[in-house]
């Protein structure tokens, strides 16, 4: 009863802090993630942690003293549609930031809208690098922050075979190519790498792994794998049923978070590895905060400040993952970065982006000049849990984009 | 848990660390064994009762025979014992000392020492535990003390403290023993080279691991260290290792392990012997081999380059020869998948003419119904034991039973209006299908479910280093099975007679008296239902998701198609055409390419032959 009065005494202030801040300004901010198609699965808890994140800024006086007011539009996973939204968000309701994207060729499909209309799209998953536009921040992890750091593990670890399996687009093609020429740097023959890529929705995974078990067979293999979605169930499950394990053959997968590992058979996958800068076991105080707080907001979510209905959030068995973290890093940083230039306007808050450091629940981010992060490195085994017991750290982290400059060639 | 006295502490890991062996009963053999909590090694009740028998039962003999001697042998037997468990306390020590220093090197050297523990379980337990973070300091102001935690918690997942140093908990200055939770700790660090020192040793004491295995695995990775120090301990294992593929293991680890040998004559053999083993995995090292001979014949002589040479060929004729069986055995069981998915298919669009856009969503259904079976068998059994595993077949009968529901509903709600108007009921079927993959993601949710295998469909059989994996082989026979039923059913049965009747001339028909009405409903459910099976099938193998059947759907269509429609010998013959082409091609285009070959060739046939492998005169086609 006590409790119920409580929740009312705080409902009834909550409403009038909307009355009093309704009246008090309001900033747009735009959310580019697909609520439905293919890609849905994965960036629908992308728009719940940056609506939790504004709800966390609003909470504490907003930003530059103005609430988030967010425009959240669906692209559907229809890359055109992509543009299209952007468009919206930047014409029509003019907003100050957009938070967004997901695939590669999604950001390929907006990049000139950004550029056209001089918005700014913060990009937060792990990519293929190879691109730097002045309109986009990428607090994503670069090819050197998450396949180098997995590789040279691997190499420390006595790894001398490697075979590069991934789904067939954009990122997994780039990136093995980096890796190929990095490996080779690093002495591995050609004769030791193996390269191949699947369809999506492929399941079929028998030569695939007939090659690999015929491959590890002299040991000191491992698979580096960019396989998608839901293609690492039917390879999984072959792979252990071909008497494969993560003790004769490991795979590090690029594209396996705590969100993904939701969906997939957790006996498959136990003891094979995973590279991120975030990890939810990742234990240092914000992390603990922001997971507590975050799996509190999910049951009941709600955005102060602002005359706005969350709907749609999934309360169950919910995870916080490296693109969570990275989006709600984006969102702190815009904020510290518009409070120093004093302004909205993109020109000025793009200058004062550079430099702007943050304490995240994995540690402190720092923006460069190139807008890439530097941010901790970490490789974790994935546990029966879904969660992943962190083995190695490799502190500050430089995201480069291009490759030439890391692999030292050109 | 109450802690054991030091000395029944003691007596029990030295009559486990095998000191004592082969004169102590059995149970010292359980050397190296994985215990799940630390308290239960240091109790194991059992193992130090059944040692204390043994000493009693040797006295025994002794001193009927020879009653001085069998006094000075158990007094032996007992100096042993007191050695035993002075060495024990020597590797805990060495070892505590190993986690406390600060020196890389140092580390190493004294983990390497560790060897000679030949396998006690505290130390085993203890270094694997360090090796993955488990070992901690417990630091006050003079000293660092290294524990572990106990496997028991109490209510706040908090846990005693184990001194590496002597197995004690650690206890507080009023003597109760300190509770830790291991996510307030910081782990003692590893260095790489130091965590793979680690794992020799613990792949070392792993040769003598109860679960086979585990010796399997430790062996080969032994034996591809090639380092020749390591024989000693194989020629050990080999005099009482009984399991037959560890044997195999320790044979082809000890050959490999010989032809990195110095002495020329112990290389040939071992080339030779490797060469007749067809060892697949040290075929790397051969290859290697062969190149360092080549390029410095002075050192390895004319003869090894020779005896390498043909190894590597002998080696590689019997991988191409497992190659094609193998590919022959993928073919035939993507074959079966194609086959298995697409035969309702054969029923519904091939004999009856419907096109049904819906089919994929009813393999859907299948594998959903397979997903619901195992969650009752999960609550109702548990996750495992035969209980569960024997779910599977309980599911096969439900997908069938649900989906033919589904498709009775769909035939006497929407099809049946639409006999006469194929376009149409192509359009209906689809929105049938979008219906049926959003309902399921409203009731299962957006991502995918997990259906678990029962153990008896995972793994694989190995036939001379050909895999032929469990769940395949159940797909292949469940293949042959369900289609010689349908065959039955069509060509021995009253029903399959109306329906072949119905089929080839529905108006005559039904002019001798056949219910044609009541046909078409039977033979659309049992279509739905063979694909309700498919489903429960392909839960084995893939993804169950709401999209599942999106991504089948081509897949049955191409097969129905290529293979003649209202033909079930076109559907087999073009399952296995398609399926074995496509294994063939993929080692060799990829995956990707591999598939576009297929659609392509198949697309250029369907021209030269429009209506596929097999024609079949039917009038309902015809009309």
């Amino acid at each position: 009863m006590k409790k119920l009065l409580m929740n009312c005494l705080a409902v009834a202030l909550a409403s009038l802090a909307v009355l009093q801040t309704s009246a008090a300004e309001t900033v747009k901010v735009g959310i580019l993630h697909s609520l439905s198609g293919t890609m849905a699965i994965s960036e629908t808890s992308l728009k719940d942690v940056l609506l939790f994140t504004f709800d966390e800024i609003n909470k504490a006086g907003g930003v530059a003293g103005k609430m988030i007011e967010p425009v959240i539009v669906d692209p559907a996973s229809n890359w055109p549609l992509f543009a299209e939204k952007a468009e919206e968000l930047l014409v029509k309701d003019k907003v100050a930031v957009v938070f967004g994207c997901w695939t590669s060729v999604s950001r390929k499909s907006v990049l000139p809208v950004f550029e056209r209309n001089n918005g700014l799209l913060f990009y937060p998953v792990q990519y293929e690098g190879e691109e730097l536009s002045k309109n986009i921040f990428y607090t994503a992890e670069a090819v050197n922050q998450q396949a180098i750091p997995a590789v040279d593990y691997m190499l420390a670890e006595g790894k001398k075979k490697f075979y590069l399996l991934g789904s067939d687009y954009v990122y997994p093609r780039t990136t093995n190519k980096i890796l190929k020429q990095y490996l080779k740097s690093k002495g591995i023959p050609d004769s030791d790498i193996l390269e191949e890529y699947t369809p999506f929705g492929h399941t079929d995974y028998q030569t695939i792994v007939a090659k690999a078990k015929a491959f590890a067979a002299g040991g000191k293999a491992t698979i580096i794998s960019t396989l998608n979605g839901d293609t690492n169930v039917p390879f999984f499950k072959e792979f252990a049923n071909a008497g494969l394990t993560s003790e004769n053959c490991p795979v590090v997968s690029f594209s396996i978070s705590e969100d993904e590992f939701r969906g997939l058979p957790a006996k498959q996958l136990v003891g094979h590895l995973g590279c991120w800068t975030y990890f939810m076991s990742i234990k240092s105080p914000e992390n603990t905060k922001f997971v507590g707080d975050f799996m509190k907001w999910v049951k009941a979510p709600t955005l102060a400040g602002v005359d706005y209905k969350v709907s749609g959030v999934d309360s169950k068995g919910r995870v916080t993952c490296s693109p969570m973290n990275l989006s709600r890093m984006g969102v702190y940083l815009w904020k510290q970065a518009v409070e120093k230039a004093g302004s909205f306007q993109v020109d000025k808050v793009r200058t004062a982006l550079i430099g702007q450091k943050f304490k995240g629940p994995a540690g402190l981010v720092t923006m460069q000049e190139n807008h890439h992060l530097v941010n901790n490195a970490f490789i974790g085994e994935t546990l029966a849990n879904g969660q992943f017991k962190i083995i190695k750290t490799m502190n500050n982290v430089a995201g480069e984009p291009f490759s030439e400059k890391f692999l030292g060639k050109k | 848990m109450p802690l054991p006295n030091r000395s029944t502490n003691y007596a029990t890991s030295a009559a486990q660390s095998g000191h004592l062996r082969p004169a102590t009963s059995p149970s010292s053999s359980r050397q190296g064994g994985r215990y799940t909590s630390l308290t239960q090694i240091l109790d194991c009740p059992s193992s130090s009762a059944t040692f204390e028998c043994a000493v009693i039962f040797q006295a025994e003999i002794l001193n009927r025979k020879f009653p001085l001697r069998g006094i000075l042998a158990t007094f032996l037997l007992l100096l042993t014992l007191l050695t035993a468990t002075a060495a024990t306390q020597t590797h805990r020590a060495t070892l505590s000392e190993a986690i406390l220093s600060d020196d890389a090197t140092k580390q190493i050297e004294l983990v390497n020492q560790l060897i000679e523990a030949g396998g006690d379980a505290f130390v085993v337990q203890a270094l694997g535990a360090w090796r993955q973070g488990g070992v901690f300091l417990h630091e006050t102001n003079e000293t660092r003390t290294p524990f572990l935690l106990d496997a028991q918690t109490d209510g706040e997942g908090r846990a005693k403290g184990i001194r590496v140093a002597d197995g004690a908990p650690l206890t507080d200055s009023s003597g109760k023993p300190l509770l830790f939770a291991a996510t307030d700790l910081t782990a003692a660090d590893t260095s790489s080279k130091l965590r793979k020192a680690i794992k020799t040793v613990l792949d070392l004491f792993a040769i003598a691991n109860p679960d086979p295995k585990m010796r399997r695995d430790a062996v080969v990775k032994l034996g591809q260290d090639q380092n020749q120090e390591y024989l000693q301990h194989f020629e050990v294992r080999l005099k009482t290792e009984t399991n037959v593929d560890v044997l195999k293991g320790l044979y082809e680890a000890m050959e490999l392990t010989r032809i990195a040998s110095d002495d020329a004559s112990v290389r040939l053999a071992a080339i030779q012997k490797l060469s007749d083993l067809r060892s697949i995995s040290s075929l790397n090292f051969l290859q290697e081999l062969e190149k360092n001979a080549r390029a410095d014949t002075g050192k390895y002589g004319e003869e090894t380059l020779k005896a390498a040479h043909s190894a590597v060929i002998q080696i590689q004729d019997y991988m191409k020869l497992g190659n094609l069986f193998g590919t022959a055995f993928r073919g035939l069981s993507l074959a079966a998948v194609l086959l298995v998915a697409a035969l309702g298919l054969a029923i519904t669009f091939g004999l009856m003419g419907v096109i049904n856009m819906a089919h994929g969503e009813i393999i859907m259904v299948g594998a959903y119904m397979a997903y619901v079976t195992q969650n009752f068998f999960k609550s109702w059994f548990g996750a495992s034991g035969i209980g569960f595993d024997s779910y599977f077949i309980a599911a096969l009968v439900v997908s069938f039973f649900v989906a033919s529901g589904v498709g009775l509903i769909l035939e006497r709600g929407v099809i049946r209006f639409l006999y006469k108007r194929p376009l149409e009921s192509l359009l209906a079927t689809w929105g049938v299908s979008l219906l049926l993959q959003q309902l399921f993601r409203h009731i299962f949710g957006a991502a995918n479910v997990q259906v678990s295998s029962p153990s008896w469909l995972s793994g694989s059989l190995v036939v001379s280093d050909v895999l032929f994996a469990y769940n395949r082989i159940f797909v292949i026979g469940f293949a042959v099975l369900i289609v010689f039923g349908t065959y039955l059913l069509l060509t021995r049965t009253s029903l399959g007679l109306q329906i072949r009747a119905v089929m080839q001339n529905r108006a005559m028909a039904s002019c001798v008296g056949v219910r044609t009405d009541r046909v078409n409903m039977l033979t659309f459910a049992f279509g739905s239902g063979l694909a309700g099976m498919a489903g429960a099938c392909l839960s084995q193998i893939g993804n169950v998701g709401p999209s599942l059947g999106q991504n089948y759907i081509v897949d049955c269509f191409m097969i129905v198609v290529l293979g003649g429609v209202g033909n079930l010998v076109g559907t087999v013959s073009a399952s296995i055409g398609v399926g074995v082409t496509d294994q063939i091609l993929q080692p060799w285009l990829g995956a990707v390419m591999g598939k576009i070959t297929v659609l392509a060739a198949i697309i250029l046939f369907l021209q030269w032959r429009p209506a596929g492998l097999f024609v079949t005169r039917s009038r309902s086609l015809e009309g």
